[in-house]
Order: structure tokens, then C-alpha cells, then sequence
């Protein structure tokens, strides 16, 4: 598998830069990818409302949250959520949270 | 923790422990998916190369090993090697014994030490790995060499038959195996909890009814006895919900009668990609389990290019079973609605530039092309057709299982480079496309190649643009 190079240490991520390794994750992890796979330069608060919620719910139940529940707990807007994350919930969000990819037509 | 620099690639270590009886297999389950039509195919190729200017691997990768030809090669001197080997004299199925007989005829006298004089070759743990590469890597099934062939072979039926010789013994990429696993383990391609789409479809509700300010809208579920059974791919639960809603703002302003099902609702079927016959029938059977238990008329598939052509063409194929019901795309119900004027739709809604995908499953495969282009038409002011279109467009790269199979995302993303130049050339800010499928690869095209367009369902333009 590919690696990234990050701080000066190498990351290995799978050929769609999914982190292939989801314990290697931290908030200098996340800030990385957003800026390399999302262009976010700077995380705000609302991303990490998103970021950690997703990640909370990935350690307790491997998977990815339906929308619906970040919608939810977050209590933000739908289409906001687009808005944070361009790529969607799958691609942008949980990619940046440290998930590996989802299966299904993503 | 050991750092993983060393990590074998799964595919090709369990190529490695394949055993002789495993090699066996793949032949045998081949061999009984090429009936006398295919063998003739497999003989036919005139080597004339048309098909190597129609697919979009060739002529981005312009390797040999992504030829439609050289693929189609790679399987044919396979079998040509089990047609010419005395093991497999005798079909298995004594109902349909001989059933390529007409192959053996030609081949009839060859004995197996002779055998590569026409070209046959011994299925090896390197020919697997060729296949592998070639079959599942360097092809969407999208049907363009077919259509381009000077003699109509039908490549991608082909390839899908090879796939499932090598799924029969567990050699499939990873990322398309599970998909299929856990739709059939958990009834739904991304395993969600039928408390979790009840509650989401729930929510989808009362965003609706926010949003046009009418609580009278409606997502029925579990309704029986609705003329239309409308399916999703799972895809839209999970993370895009905004094109279930516009489906339902339709349904809602047509004032139909339809519903949603709260379990075996999934339009998706990986099994057409993996070529397991058994699992596609199976993700197939459930909806119409669905139809049975609701009772309703038509089974109406949301706007999935492999789901339609699985559920509209393939399936009673695969299940031995003839239909008893409709089944439609959701395009030629919408198209159907606007005909008998039974919803409105302005425009002036949608005034950005928009351009549409088709979707090969859908469109080459499927069938359904113009319903599309007569919904837009009436949804948006600035439509422009790609080039070429229709049953003649390229695929977008993201086809036959791609977009699961990480391994080959590089090739799948310098493939879809026709596909981003057709959208750049039409100068298009939208980019309409009734598959989730091609949206995914639609949406990574727009990020790699940076053509600054939104995609969207036709669905999603319609009810943009409904007078309610």
C-alpha cells in the first residue's frame, strides 16, 4: 500500500488515501487530510463537532454513522453538512475522522 | 506493533495456495457459463481492433492488456484449452450435455499435447493473475467494445462469466467481495439497521414537509396494496438523502399512489459485477419478496444503472422465473408524470448550465434513453449534450465494481479522463446523471480533474424545478 509523508513520518494509506490504519489517527492526522483531500485549510469548530462525532461512533461500532445521526447529534442542517464537507459524509468527513472506506457505491 | 512494509497483497496470496482442484474448479464453473452461443463468440474475433478505440482504458492507458481484443483473448485460449482437454469431454449437466458441441467439433481430433497450435492455453496461477488484472481491473463491463465490434460479441457478458469462475474459488478484490457479503448477510449493501432506515426514512419526512411547508407529504412505508414499490440504493439512506426526498416531492405532486419498504429494498446488486449468479439471484429474490408482500403493481427502481439492468433484465435470468409485475426505472414514471400532465415543472427553477451522464447499465445496456432527456428538458433552462451520447457514450469509469475495488482506483481515475473532458467541453456547471454508481466516480472526476461542477440525480433537477 501507498504511504504519505507526514511530520516527518510515514502513513500508510490505502490506493484512495483511506488511513490504513485507523489507530494512528490524531487531530494532526485529521487537520492533514482535510487540508490534502478536502482543501480545508483550517478546521472549525462545526467540522470537528462532525469529525469527532463520526470517530466516537466508529471506535464503539466500526462503522460510519447514517447522516441522520450526524444531523442529529450535531444538530446541524443537512446541507450544511455538504457545505463542511465537500466530498460528503463518506469521503470527506469520515476520511478526515480516520475510517476506512465504507463498502457499498461509494 | 510490526510495520506492515511487508504486507502481502491478499489477491495474490491466495492465488498462490490456489490448489489443482481449485484450478479445476474455475474451469469447470467457466466452462458450464459458456453454453454454444459463447464458445461461437470466442471463435470469432477477426482481430480487427475496433474495439481498442472504443474503450476509455485502452485509449487512456494505450497498453495491450487493455485492449477489449486481448481480454477477450485471455479467456478464449483458456478455454479453448478446456474445450481440447479430454477431462472435460462430457458436460456435467446431463440436461444440457453437449453443450458445445459445436466448439468441439472444431477442435474435434486436437489432443491436448496439440492443443496450443489454435491458441490454447493451461489456466496456471499466472493466467489467474492475468485474469485478475485484466478482468476485474482494466474493464467497468460498460458494453462500448460491444457495440463497436464488427461482429456484436458480447465482451462483457464474457468477462462477467470469468469473474464468477474466479469468485467460485474466492478470487475476487476484496472491496467487491464484501459489498456482495454484506448485502447478503445484512439484506443491504452498507448493512443498515432496518431500525435505522425506518427512523431515517422517518426524518426524511419532516424535512419534506419543512420544506414545501406541507405536512400533507408523505413517505409511506410498509404501505400495501400501492401501485408503485419504490426501491432506493442504500448509498442514499446512509449519506445522500436529499435524492430520496425529491423522489418523494414527485410521487407528492403527482398525488401517486406508491411506497417505500422497510426491509429488502436495496436496488443495488454487486453480484452482477462479482459474476456470482447464486448471490445476484438472491439480492434480486428480495425485492420481489417485497412486491409479493405488499401487493403492489410496479416495481419502480430508483436511479441506479447496474440495479436497473440487474433488476429489469438480468434477474429473471438468474432466478429461472418469470416476472409477474412491471418493472420500470423512475425516469419513465416522472417522464410518464410531466407527459399526462400530471406535474408541472418550470424551468426557469434550474438556469445553470446542464449536461447529462449516461449511464452505461442504464442507457447501452438498459434501454432507458430518452426519458431522461425529455425530464431535463422540461426541468432546466441550458441543456447541452455531451459528446458522443446515448447508447454511444463513454463510461465514466466508475462501472462494473471499479469503485469498490481500491486497488485499481488509479487506473479507475485516469480511465474516467475521456469522461472529464466530455464534461469541460460542454462547459456545464451540472452535471445530471441518474446512477449513484457514476455520481461517486462523477464526483472523484470533479475533484481530480478540477471541473468545478456539482452532480446531481435528474430526480434532484425535477423537483427543483416542480410548481407545487
Amino acid at each position: 500500500m501507498p504511504f504519505v509523508e507526514f511530520n516527518g513520518k510515514k502513513l500508510e494509506v490505502n490506493e484512495e488515501g483511506f488511513l490504513a490504519d485507523p489507530a494512528e489517527w490524531n487531530k494532526e492526522v485529521a487537520e492533514f487530510f482535510a487540508k490534502k483531500e478536502e482543501g480545508i485549510e483550517n478546521l472549525s469548530e462545526d467540522h470537528w463537532a462532525v469529525i469527532n462525532y463520526i470517530r466516537e461512533f466508529y471506535l464503539e461500532k466500526e462503522t460510519a454513522p447514517m447522516v441522520r445521526k450526524i444531523v442529529k447529534t450535531t444538530g446541524f442542517k443537512l446541507k450544511y453538512i455538504y457545505e463542511l464537507f465537500p466530498s460528503g459524509p463518506a469521503k470527506g468527513a469520515a476520511k478526515i475522522a480516520g475510517l476506512p472506506k465504507p463498502d457499498g457505491c461509494v | 506493533m510490526s510495520k506492515k512494509n511487508e504486507t502481502k497483497d491478499p489477491v495474490i496470496e491466495k492465488i498462490e495456495q490456489l490448489t489443482p482442484a481449485d484450478l479445476e474448479k474455475i474451469l469447470q464453473v467457466f466452462k458450464e457459463k459458456i453454453d454454444h452461443r459463447y464458445a461461437a463468440y470466442f471463435n470469432s474475433c477477426v482481430h480487427c481492433g475496433l474495439c481498442a478505440d472504443s474503450c476509455h482504458y485502452y485509449l487512456t492507458h494505450e497498453d495491450l492488456q487493455s485492449m477489449p481484443a486481448y481480454k477477450l483473448n485471455l479467456m478464449m485460449s483458456v478455454f479453448k484449452g478446456v474445450a481440447a482437454s479430454p477431462a472435460h469431454k462430457t458436460g456435467k449437466n446431463t440436461g444440457e450435455k453437449e453443450k458445445i458441441s459445436f466448439y468441439r467439433r472444431f477442435l474435434s481430433g486436437i489432443k491436448e499435447k496439440y492443443s496450443r497450435w489454435v491458441g490454447a492455453e493451461k489456466l496456471d496461477k499466472e493466467m489467474v493473475k492475468e485474469w485478475v488484472d485484466s478482468l476485474f481491473g482494466r474493464c467497468s463491463m460498460c458494453g462500448r467494445c460491444s457495440i463497436n465490434c464488427s461482429i456484436g460479441l458480447n465482451i462483457p457478458y464474457l468477462i462477467r462469466a470469468a469473474r464468477g469462475a474466479l469468485t467460485a474459488v474466492g478470487i475476487v478484490p476484496p472491496g467487491l467481495q464484501s459489498t456482495v457479503d454484506t448485502a447478503m448477510e445484512k439484506g443491504n449493501n452498507m448493512g443498515i439497521a432496518k431500525e435505522d432506515w425506518v427512523e431515517t426514512a422517518e426524518w426524511i419526512e419532516e424535512e419534506l414537509q419543512d420544506d414545501i411547508e406541507n405536512p400533507a407529504a408523505k413517505l409511506p412505508l410498509d404501505k400495501k396494496g400501492a401501485k408503485y414499490f419504490y426501491t432506493i440504493n442504500p448509498r442514499e439512506a446512509m449519506f445522500f438523502p436529499l435524492s430520496i426526498s425529491a423522489v418523494g416531492k414527485i410521487f407528492f405532486a403527482a398525488g401517486e399512489d406508491w411506497t417505500f419498504s422497510s426491509d429488502n429494498y436495496d436496488v443495488t446488486n454487486y453480484g452482477l459485477y462479482n459474476g456470482d449468479d447464486y448471490a445476484a439471484g438472491t439480492m434480486s429474490d428480495r425485492l420481489v419478496q417485497s412486491m409479493q408482500k405488499l401487493g403492489c403493481n410496479t416495481l419502480v427502481l430508483a436511479e441506479c444503472g447496474h440495479g436497473f439492468n440487474s433488476n429489469r433484465w438480468e434477474a429473471p435470468e438468474w432466478l429461472s422465473k418469470e416476472y409477474g409485475f412491471d418493472v420500470k426505472s423512475i425516469l419513465e414514471i416522472v417522464a410518464g408524470f410531466i407527459r399526462e400532465g400530471r406535474i408541472k415543472l418550470d424551468p426557469s427553477k434550474n438556469t445553470e448550465p446542464v449536461t447529462l451522464h449516461d449511464p452505461c447499465n442504464l442507457v447501452r445496456m438498459g434501454g432507458i434513453i430518452e426519458e431522461q432527456r425529455f425530464i431535463l428538458k422540461h426541468a432546466v433552462s441550458d441543456f447541452t449534450e455531451m459528446t458522443p451520447n446515448r447508447q454511444k457514450n463513454f463510461c465514466c469509469g466508475g462501472g462494473g465494481g471499479q469503485l469498490s475495488m481500491t486497488r485499481f482506483s488509479r487506473r479507475r481515475l485516469k480511465a474516467g479522463k475521456i469522461k472529464a473532458d466530455q464534461i469541460q467541453k460542454t462547459a456545464a456547471k451540472i452535471v445530471a446523471t441518474p446512477c449513484h454508481n457514476c455520481i461517486d466516480q462523477l464526483m472523484e472526476l470533479n475533484k481530480h480533474y478540477q471541473l468545478g461542477v456539482r452532480i446531481k440525480t435528474v430526480c434532484e433537477i425535477a423537483a427543483d424545478a416542480l410548481v407545487l
